[in-house]
C-alpha cells in the first residue's frame, strides 16, 4: 500500500514532465533534429522555481493564489484516478463527477486569473478556454457515464471491467473510448491541432496565452498543472488497455509503456498535423461527443439489443 | 405552534409599528422585530425536525371556509427555516441598502417586507386549499408593491405589472387543480385530497400539471419564466434577493405538496417534469451568459438552479414511479439540498450585486471592473457565492448537485431503455450546465471585480460598503463554508422532509450517509492541501517580486478599453448557439473623414417573450382596440351597460332554471 502510494507520488512528480520531454523528442525525430534531453522539462521547472518574479500591477490577490489551487485541485483529482498501481487511492461511486468538478475548480480560478491581468491576450485566452471545456465535459460524461451504466458500477474499477461486461462490443466500445480520451488529452492539455505550445504570442492560442504574465515558480506550478492534467486522461487510457489481475510491478512496466505510447503518439500527430483554425475548432470537439455518442449507442446496442 | 402565530403576528404588525419610529431607528426595530419572529416560528420549526411530531392546529371559519388547519410536518419545517434565517438577513442588510434613498419614503416598503415574510410562512403551513389561495395572493401582491419600490421610473412600473400579469396566470391555474379536487373530494382540506385521486389516475395526472404549471410558473420553469429577468433588476436588492432565494420556492414548496398529495406520480408526469427542469436549466444558464446586466444575469442564472432543483424532483419523482426508492431519495435530497444551498448562495450573490450597486450606481457589468481593489469584502463574498453557485467543491453548492448526479447514475442502471437515454441525456445536459455555469460566473466576477476601471462608475468608488451590510453577507459566507464542510448534518437535516415522498427508513440510507461523510471529509482535505501548498509555497520562496505594467507585447500604453469585456468574454461560446436567441444591434458606424460620434451596442432578447409573448400581447392589443369605443367617458352610458348586463343576468337566470 505504502509503495504503492510512493509510487504514484513519484509517477506525479516526474512523469508530466517525461512525457512533454518525450512528445518534443518525437516531434525532433520527425523534423529530423535531435532535439533537447527528456528531461528538459524537468529541468525548466526547476529552474522556474528558483526563479524572481514579475508580477503585473493590475493583478489582485486571485493572481497569487490561482496556481495553488490549479495544482492543489489536479494532484486532488489525482487520487481519484487510478494510476501506476492499478487502482486509485479514493474509490467512490460517482467519482467521475468528482473529479470533474475538482478540476473544474483548478480551471475557475485559472480563468479569473487570466481575466485578472486586464490584458486583452490573456482575456482572450480566459474566453476560449471556458468555451472548449464546456463541450469537452459533456462528452466525457457520457463516455465514461455509458460505459458505467454497461456494468452497473459507479466508480473508475468500471472502465477496467468493459471486456467482461461487453463481449465482442467490448472490443469496439474500448477503441471507441480510447479515442474519445485521446482527442480529450489534446483538447485539455492545448495540443495541436487544438493549440499550439510551442509558439508565444499568437492570437490563436488558448493555454498558454492564458499565463502570459504568470512567472517564477507561479508558472513552473502552472506547467506542471498542466502535464499533470495529461497524465491524469492517458491513465485512463491505460487502465481500459491493461487487463487486469496483473502482477503490481508489470501493471506498473505496462502503466509506463503506455504513457510513452501516448506521448509518442501526441508528438507524431503534432508533427503530421497543422493546427486547425479558431474558426472550426468547435468542429473538431464536437468530434469527440459524436463520438462519445457512438460509445453510448454501442452500450445500449450491447444492453437492450441482445 | 402558539409561538408560530405569535411569531406571525409579530412580523405583521411590525411593519405598521415602524412607520411610528423615527427614521433613522426604522430599519433597526424593524430588524429586531423581525429576528425575536423568526425565532418563534423557528422554534416549533426545529421542534418538528428534530422530534417527528407534526404540530396542527386548526380554526373553525364555519360557513366562511370550514375548518381550516395549519399544520408544520418536515417538508414544511424545512421551508419555515429557510423563509425565516433567510428574510432576517435581507432585513438587516436592508438598512445600508436603503441610506442611499434618503429622501424617499420607506413606510409602505417596510409594512410590505414582513408582510411577505409572513404571507410565505402561512404559504407554507396553511392545509386549507381556499386559505392557501388568499395567503399566495397576499404572498404576490406585497412582493409588487416591493418591486415597484422605484415607483417614480417608468420601466420599474412596467416590469412589476408584468410581474402581476405572470402571478395572476400562475393562481389561475393553482384555482383550477384545487377546485378539481375539492369538487371531487367535496371539502378544502388538502388531508381529503390524496384520498380521492387514489383511484384516478387521469385525474391526478390532470391535476399534477395544472399545478405545475401554476406553481411551475411562481419557481420559473421555462417557458413561464419570463417575470424573472424583468422584477429582478427592478426590485431592490434584498428584495431580490429574498423573491430569489426564497419566495420563488414557495412554488417549488407547492409542487412538493402537491406531489405528497399525489403520491405514486404517473412515469409520463415524472418524465415532463424532468426534461422541463432539463431545458429550464439550460435555457437559463444560456440567457445568463449573454447578459451584461447583473441582476438580469443573477435573474436567468436563478432560472437554471430552479432547473437544476427541478431535475432533481423529477429523478424523485421517477424513482417512485419506477418503484426505486433509492433513485427518489437521492433525487429528493438532491433537489431539496439544492434548494437550501441555493437560497444561501444565490442570495449572498444578489445582495453583493446590491452592494456593488450602491457604490457604483450601475447594473451594467461593462461599466465596472477593478472592484476587488476598493471593494475588496464585496468581491471576496461575491467570489465565494460563484464557486459555490458553480457546484465546485468543497463549497456546499456541489453536494447538492452531487445528489442529483448520483440520483441520475442510479437511474440508468434500471434496465429500461428509455430511462437510460433520458437519464444519461440528463448527466450530459448537467455536466453542460455545470460548465457553462463556470463560464458565466467567471465572466460576472472577473468583468466586476478584476482588471481595471471600465469607466467612472467604478474608478470613483473610494470604499468598500459599509459594515452593516457586509455583516449578514459574511454571515451567509459562513453558511457556505458551513454547509459545505459540515455536509452530513445538513444532509440528515434534508433527509426529514424527503421521508414525506418515500419511507427512508425501509432503504438502507447508510450508503448515501457515508457517501455524505466523505464529501465532508473530502472538503476538509481539500482545504487542508491548500493550506499545506500555499505554507510550502511561501516557505519556499526566496525570490524577489518586482511589479510592473501587464505584458502587452512590448506595447506598453495599454488602458482600459483594450480589456477584454463581457461581451468578448461569452462571445465564443454564443457564436456557436447563434439560432437560440435574437440579437438586436444598435450600431452607429465612424463616417467622415472626422467621425463625430460612434457606438455599439448589442443586445440579447429572450427568444421566447420575442416570439411568442411580444406577438401574443400585439394581438391581444389589437383584439382589445376594436373595444375602445366603448369607452366613452360619459357616465350615463356606464349605467346604461350596467342595466344591460343586469336585464341578461336576470333574464339568463330564468332560463337556466
Amino acid at each position: 500500500m505504502i509503495l504503492r502510494l510512493i509510487a504514484d507520488i513519484i509517477i506525479l512528480l516526474f512523469a508530466p514532465f517525461l512525457m512533454a520531454g518525450l512528445i518534443k523528442k518525437t516531434k525532433a525525430f520527425w523534423g529530423g533534429r535531435k532535439g533537447p534531453s527528456v528531461f528538459q522539462p524537468l529541468y525548466d521547472f526547476i529552474k522556474l522555481w528558483k526563479k524572481d518574479y514579475v508580477i503585473s500591477k493590475t493583478t489582485s490577490g486571485v493572481f497569487r493564489i490561482a496556481p495553488v489551487v490549479m495544482i492543489v485541485s489536479v494532484l486532488f483529482a489525482s487520487m481519484f484516478i487510478p494510476l501506476a498501481s492499478g487502482s486509485s487511492v479514493v474509490s467512490v461511486a460517482g467519482g467521475l463527477i468528482v473529479f470533474a468538478y475538482t478540476l473544474s475548480i483548478g480551471k475557475f480560478f485559472a480563468l479569473i486569473s487570466a481575466m485578472d491581468t486586464g490584458s486583452s491576450f490573456e482575456g482572450m485566452g480566459a474566453s476560449r478556454e471556458a468555451c472548449f471545456t464546456s463541450i469537452v465535459e459533456p462528452a466525457f460524461f457520457i463516455t465514461v457515464g455509458s460505459i458505467m451504466a454497461l456494468s452497473g458500477n459507479y466508480t473508475f474499477d468500471s472502465l477496467r471491467e468493459i471486456f467482461a461486461n461487453a463481449g465482442h462490443y467490448g472490443i469496439l466500445i474500448a477503441i471507441f473510448a480510447v479515442v474519445v480520451l485521446f482527442l480529450m488529452i489534446l483538447i485539455e492539455g492545448s495540443r495541436v491541432p487544438v493549440d499550439d505550445p510551442a509558439t508565444h504570442l499568437e492570437l490563436t492560442m488558448i493555454h498558454e496565452v492564458m499565463i502570459l504574465d504568470n512567472s517564477g515558480s507561479d508558472l513552473a506550478l502552472y506547467t506542471w498543472a498542466n502535464g499533470i492534467k495529461m497524465l491524469l486522461i492517458s491513465s485512463l487510457i491505460a487502465f481500459i488497455i491493461i487487463p487486469a489481475g496483473l502482477n503490481e510491478w508489470v501493471n506498473v512496466l505496462a502503466y509506463l509503456g503506455v504513457m510513452a505510447l501516448i506521448s509518442v503518439i501526441i508528438g507524431t500527430v503534432e508533427s503530421g498535423m497543422a493546427r486547425i483554425r479558431m474558426s472550426h475548432v468547435f468542429e473538431f470537439i464536437f468530434i469527440m461527443s459524436s463520438l462519445a455518442l457512438v460509445v453510448f449507442a454501442l452500450v445500449t446496442a450491447k444492453m437492450f439489443g441482445g | 405552534m402558539n409561538s408560530f402565530f405569535t411569531g406571525i403576528i409579530i412580523l405583521i404588525l411590525s411593519g405598521f409599528a415602524v412607520s411610528f419610529v423615527n427614521r433613522n431607528f426604522k430599519i433597526l426595530v424593524l430588524s429586531l422585530l423581525n429576528t425575536i419572529a423568526a425565532c418563534f416560528c423557528l422554534i416549533p420549526a426545529m421542534k418538528v425536525l428534530v422530534s417527528g411530531k407534526n404540530l396542527i392546529s386548526s380554526f373553525d371559519f364555519n360557513s366562511l371556509f370550514g375548518v381550516v388547519n395549519f399544520r408544520i410536518d418536515y417538508l414544511a419545517a424545512f421551508f419555515i427555516v429557510i423563509i425565516s434565517v433567510m428574510s432576517v438577513i435581507s432585513v438587516i442588510y436592508s438598512r445600508g441598502y436603503l441610506k442611499s434613498y434618503a429622501d424617499k419614503n420607506i413606510d409602505a416598503h417596510l409594512v410590505f417586507f414582513p408582510m411577505l415574510v409572513a404571507s410565505m410562512l402561512a404559504v407554507v403551513t396553511c392545509q386549507n386549499a381556499i386559505v392557501f389561495l388568499i395567503c399566495w395572493e397576499i404572498m404576490s401582491l406585497s412582493s409588487f408593491f416591493l418591486v415597484i419600490f422605484e415607483n417614480e421610473k417608468k420601466e420599474v412600473l412596467k416590469a412589476g405589472i408584468s410581474y402581476l400579469v405572470f402571478m395572476h396566470f400562475s393562481v389561475i391555474f393553482i384555482m383550477l387543480a384545487f377546485a378539481l379536487l375539492s369538487v371531487y373530494s367535496k371539502s378544502f382540506d388538502f388531508s381529503s385530497f390524496s384520498s380521492v385521486l387514489e383511484g384516478h389516475k387521469y385525474l391526478a395526472n390532470v391535476v399534477f400539471l395544472l399545478a405545475f404549471i401554476g406553481f411551475g410558473t411562481k419557481a420559473g420553469f421555462v417557458p413561464f419564466h419570463n417575470w424573472l429577468p424583468k422584477a429582478h433588476p427592478a426590485a431592490p436588492s434584498h428584495v431580490s434577493g429574498i423573491m430569489s432565494g426564497v419566495m420563488i420556492k414557495t412554488g417549488l414548496y407547492g409542487i412538493l405538496r402537491v406531489i405528497s398529495i399525489v403520491g405514486t406520480p404517473s412515469k409520463s408526469v415524472s418524465f415532463i417534469v424532468f426534461i422541463v427542469s432539463l431545458i429550464t436549466a439550460l435555457y437559463g444558464i444560456l440567457y445568463a451568459i449573454t447578459q451584461n446586466d447583473i441582476k438580469k444575469l443573477l435573474a436567468y442564472s436563478s432560472i437554471e438552479n430552479i432547473g437544476i432543483i427541478g431535475t432533481g424532483l423529477g429523478i424523485g419523482m421517477l424513482g417512485l414511479s419506477y418503484h426505486q426508492s433509492l433513485v427518489a431519495i437521492l433525487g429528493f435530497s438532491g433537489g431539496l439540498f439544492h434548494i437550501l444551498n441555493h437560497s444561501v448562495f444565490k442570495e449572498l450573490l444578489f445582495l453583493s450585486a446590491g452592494s456593488v450597486y450602491t457604490r457604483t450606481h450601475t447594473r451594467n457589468i461593462e461599466k465596472l471592473g477593478g472592484l476587488i481593489k476598493t471593494m475588496p469584502n464585496t468581491a471576496v463574498l461575491f467570489l465565494i457565492a460563484s464557486v459555490s453557485i458553480c457546484a465546485l467543491p468543497p463549497l456546499n453548492g456541489f453536494v447538492g448537485e452531487f445528489l442529483i448526479y448520483l440520483g441520475m447514475f442510479n437511474g440508468l442502471a434500471s434496465n429500461n431503455f428509455f430511462t437510460m437515454i433520458v437519464m444519461l441525456f440528463g448527466i450530459a445536459c448537467l455536466a453542460l450546465v455545470g460548465t457553462m455555469a463556470v463560464l458565466c460566473f467567471t465572466k460576472a466576477f472577473s468583468i466586476i471585480f478584476l482588471g481595471l476601471p471600465r469607466s467612472e462608475h467604478s474608478s470613483n468608488v473610494t470604499e468598500d460598503c459599509e459594515s452593516s451590510m457586509i455583516l449578514p453577507m459574511s454571515f451567509l459566507a459562513v453558511l457556505i463554508f458551513g454547509i459545505g464542510l459540515f455536509s452530513i448534518v445538513a444532509f440528515s437535516l434534508v433527509l426529514k422532509p424527503v421521508s414525506v415522498f418515500v419511507d427512508v427508513n425501509q432503504y438502507n440510507i447508510l450508503s448515501a450517509l457515508s457517501l455524505i461523510g466523505f464529501i465532508t471529509l473530502y472538503a476538509l482535505v481539500f482545504l487542508t492541501m491548500l493550506g499545506l501548498v500555499i505554507f510550502i509555497k511561501i516557505k519556499t520562496s526566496k525570490c524577489k517580486i518586482s511589479i510592473q505594467d501587464t505584458w502587452g507585447c512590448g506595447y506598453d500604453r495599454a488602458n482600459n478599453k483594450m480589456q477584454y469585456s463581457a461581451s468578448s468574454y461569452a462571445s465564443p461560446f454564443l457564436s456557436m448557439l447563434t439560432p437560440l436567441f435574437k440579437k438586436v444591434f444598435d450600431i452607429e458606424k465612424p463616417r467622415k473623414l472626422f467621425p463625430e460620434s460612434s457606438h455599439f451596442n448589442l443586445q440579447f432578447e429572450d427568444i421566447e417573450e420575442a416570439y411568442l409573448i411580444n406577438p401574443l400581447v400585439k394581438y391581444d392589443e389589437w383584439f382589445l382596440s376594436k373595444f375602445e369605443a366603448l369607452q366613452s367617458g360619459n357616465i350615463q352610458s356606464y349605467i346604461k351597460y350596467g342595466l344591460i348586463f343586469l336585464i341578461i343576468i336576470i333574464v339568463g337566470s330564468l332560463f337556466i332554471k
